[in-house]
């Protein structure tokens, strides 16, 4: 790669999905790139690791894309290696198994009566005594579903994912991730599920997923071997340590390798997959202060997995579970038998992978290996799981910035970073840390082939890839659960902006919701007066109310009038409290435009 | 403060925003006036003494008794309305904040 012939150099930074994708294009297309990988194995985040021949993922990967490209990409390369898998995932909560997405018969049946009518009074409560302000996680799914169904479903997972408290995760992002679900809903399609079946029927999760037999590794590692093949080299245990730039080129890298030996790499094209923040810390030389002090501000949640080897056929049919209890501190369970039976060599064995989702340097995260399997077989065993005596064998896998973390300012610091990086166009950042992007393998993959593809001439903005676009089928489910998968990230609470301050003083009321309350109120007390004095009876019961015929027409102190005195009531009731509702707001309305003109904000009445 | 701090969604937005009744804080009010309006009622009525050709003191409100028991329109009286009318009232404003509150997420959905 240091000899000088005329064809296209380009260095990859990174053998994961994005960094084997644009290699593997690029080779496709004549480029002969070279891709440096600092671990000893490919496949980044979605590696398989193998064990005494069990193999584990970083988390469950499931291949599935609405990218027709990139699942004919897939299908080519692995094409027959592929499974297609029942799945099943349930939440585990104080020793019970929750179908997931949640279903309401199940969901009654496991909790028992007393704790379902304990729910409905929380939900009651949480009707009459919401929350003034929805401005974090907890007050958000509280107004709507309660505390008690808040507490069981939605507090401890989110909590032990994320690692911030519920209070502490603004609201929007509960209401983009559950909007479409509510408890009248769930009621209903428990009650009669076939007027649910429009379009805004909450959908059950893709039932089934495209799964290698070997894992996700399989694929990247196939990959990898197409690239030799090809005469592309993939160096493992290499990593980048300088980017070398002059001017608005970066001309090379240097890596270095297991045994501490340095190489210069000249380059026309660098890839990088590696983390952004990383990025701007090898730079030589080095990037202007607020892009570095941006990127040195960019947030990772870490993940740790512990394997453990179980002396047992068959432990649940689920292929990951969601542990809820908050007793224990693992978070997501996986069962990898259930992914592919293809992973576990000793069929009388099984292989459990316990997710802990922790921060890079914590405590559990410096726990000495043998001190985390015993913390597993201890957790497994408190949850009911499995038998520890029973676990033969353990390992741990430590994934450092598994999830980039969206906080307060992380938009205003990857504009800073880009501010840099743009002004470099032989410099391609593509990829999940790359771009400090929340994306699966496949929108890793199109920024990939975009970058690629851009080598080549075309000018596509690997930057426009649509991570958001929620997954159909997931996107319901997930909203569901409100606690996991793999798109939206939390952000914190903020403080309220001057529109929600004005908002807050000055909200209107809703003159139907008023004179529908005040209907129905006023519908009540009159059939109950007049009931209430039906039922006393004597001589002359009711005269004095019996006046009430004066304006309201057909009423008098029978069983009859109390209905049409019902009627009545709720109609003035109704015209009552609309009216009133609608004095609120026209004087409040009044009051606003006065402020807003006072501050020179506003020329004409309010629009 | 001015124009330009604001985009024109968010410039939409003011005054956009539907107020939820608390139904603790609409009990209590109502609760605090119902009582004071039924105590105020009868105890006026026992200043003012018979009107009329009436020996009786307020034979209309007291009527309420049919709805009260125990209540009359006397001092004693006064103070069982006191606590009828509390209780009324606060029962009617919980009730009134519970179902604006249901109507209002609702109709929001
Ligand atoms: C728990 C979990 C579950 C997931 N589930 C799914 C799923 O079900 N389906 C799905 O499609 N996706 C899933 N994903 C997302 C998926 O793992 C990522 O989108 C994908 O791996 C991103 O690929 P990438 O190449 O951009 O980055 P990475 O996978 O992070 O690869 C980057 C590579 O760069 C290397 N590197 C970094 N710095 C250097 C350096 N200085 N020099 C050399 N090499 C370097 C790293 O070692 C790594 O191998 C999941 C992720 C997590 C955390």
């Amino acid at each position: 790669m240091n000899s000088t012939d005329s064809k296209v150099r380009c260095v990859i930074i990174g053998g994961g999905p994005a960094g084997l994708t644009a290699a593997l294009e690029l080779s496709r297309a004549g480029v002969e790139p070279i891709v440096f990988e600092m671990d000893k194995q490919v496949g980044g985040i979605s590696r398989t690791v193998d064990y005494k021949g069990y193999r584990f993922d970083i988390g469950g990967h499931r291949f599935f894309t609405k990218v027709d490209r990139v699942h004919s990409w897939w299908m080519d390369i692995l094409s027959d290696e592929f499974l297609v898998r029942p799945r099943l995932s349930r939440i585990y909560y104080q020793g019970k198994f929750f179908d997931y997405p949640l279903k309401p018969k199940n969901a009654l049946l496991n909790v028992g009566l007393m704790e379902a009518i304990l729910v409905g009074l929380s939900y009651l409560k949480a009707q009459a005594f919401p929350y003034r302000e929805e401005k974090n996680l907890e007050q958000w799914v509280t107004n709507r579903f309660g505390k008690r169904l808040f507490t069981m479903f939605f507090k401890t997972y989110t909590e032990k994912v994320w690692g911030m408290k519920c209070t502490e995760i603004g609201a929007d992002w509960a209401a983009q991730r559950i909007k479409n679900l509510n408890l009248g809903k769930a009621a209903l399609s428990m009650l009669a599920p076939k007027l649910l079946t429009g379009k805004n029927q909450i959908t059950t999760l893709i039932e089934e997923f495209y799964y290698p037999r070997l894992g996700p590794g399989q694929m990247w590692e196939r990959v990898t071997d197409m690239l030799e093949e090809r005469g592309c080299p993939v160096r493992l245990e290499h990593r980048v340590k300088t980017i070398h730039r002059d001017g608005e080129q970066v001309i090379g890298v240097t890596v270095v390798d297991g045994d501490g030996n340095e190489e210069r790499f000249d380059a026309d094209h660098v890839i990088s997959t590696m983390p952004i923040k990383d990025l701007l810390n090898v730079m030589d030389p080095a990037p202007p202060v607020d892009a570095l002090e941006a990127a040195n501000r960019l947030r990772y949640r870490d993940f740790l997995t512990v394997g453990l080897v179980i002396d047992s056929p068959e432990l649940f049919p689920d292929n990951w579970i969601y542990i809820h209890s908050p007793d224990v501190k693992v978070g997501r369970i996986q069962n990898f038998g259930n992914w592919s039976p293809y992973m576990i060599p000793d069929k009388s064995t099984s292989c459990i992978g316990l997710e802990y989702f922790v921060q890079e340097g914590d405590e559990l995260w410096t726990a000495d290996d043998e001190a985390l399997i015993e913390l597993g077989k201890k957790e497994t065993a408190k949850l009911g799981l499995i038998d520890p005596d029973k676990v033969i064998d353990g390992v741990v896998i430590r994934m450092p910035k598994a999830y980039p973390v969206y906080d307060h300012g992380y938009k205003e610091n990857i504009d800073s970073i880009r501010g840099y990086t743009d002004k470099i166009p032989n410099l391609h950042l593509i990829g999940r840390n790359g771009q400090h992007r929340y994306n699966n393998q496949d929108h890793s993959m199109v920024t990939a082939m975009y970058a690629a593809e851009n080598i080549l001439g075309a000018n596509h903005d690997v930057w426009d890839v649509n991570v958001e676009e929620e997954y159909h089928e997931e996107a319901h489910a997930e909203k569901g659960h409100g606690a996991s998968g793999e798109r939206l990230v939390p952000q914190r609470v903020r403080e309220a902006s001057p529109i929600e301050i004005l908002n807050d003083a000055f909200a209107k009321y809703d003159p139907v919701a008023l004179g529908g309350a005040l209907g129905t109120m006023l519908g009540f007390v009159v059939f109950l007066a007049t009931a209430g004095l039906l039922l006393k009876g004597g001589e002359d019961a009711g005269a004095t109310l019996a006046l009430l015929g004066n304006y309201f027409p057909g009423y008098n102190v029978t069983w009859a009038g109390s209905l049409v005195g019902a009627l009545w009531g709720s109609i003035f009731g109704y015209i009552i409290g609309f009216v009133i509702a609608v004095g609120i707001n026209v004087t409040v309305s009044i009051h606003l435009g006065k402020l807003l003109r006072r501050l020179g904000v506003l020329d004409g009445p309010i629009g | 403060m001015n124009k330009e701090h604001f985009s024109e969604d968010e410039w939409k937005a003011i005054g956009q925003a539907i107020a939820r009744l608390r139904a603790s804080v609409m009990a209590v009010t109502f609760g605090i006036v119902g009582g004071l309006m039924l105590f105020v009622a009868t105890t006026w009525l026992l200043i003012l003494g018979p009107t009329g050709d009436s020996e009786h003191v307020g034979p209309t409100l007291g009527l309420l008794a049919n709805f009260f028991p125990g209540y009359s329109v006397s001092w004693s009286g006064a103070v069982v309305g006191l606590f009828y009318g509390a209780l009324s009232g606060a029962v009617s404003g919980f009730v009134l904040a519970f179902v604006y509150n249901l109507i209002v997420v609702f109709r929001k959905r």
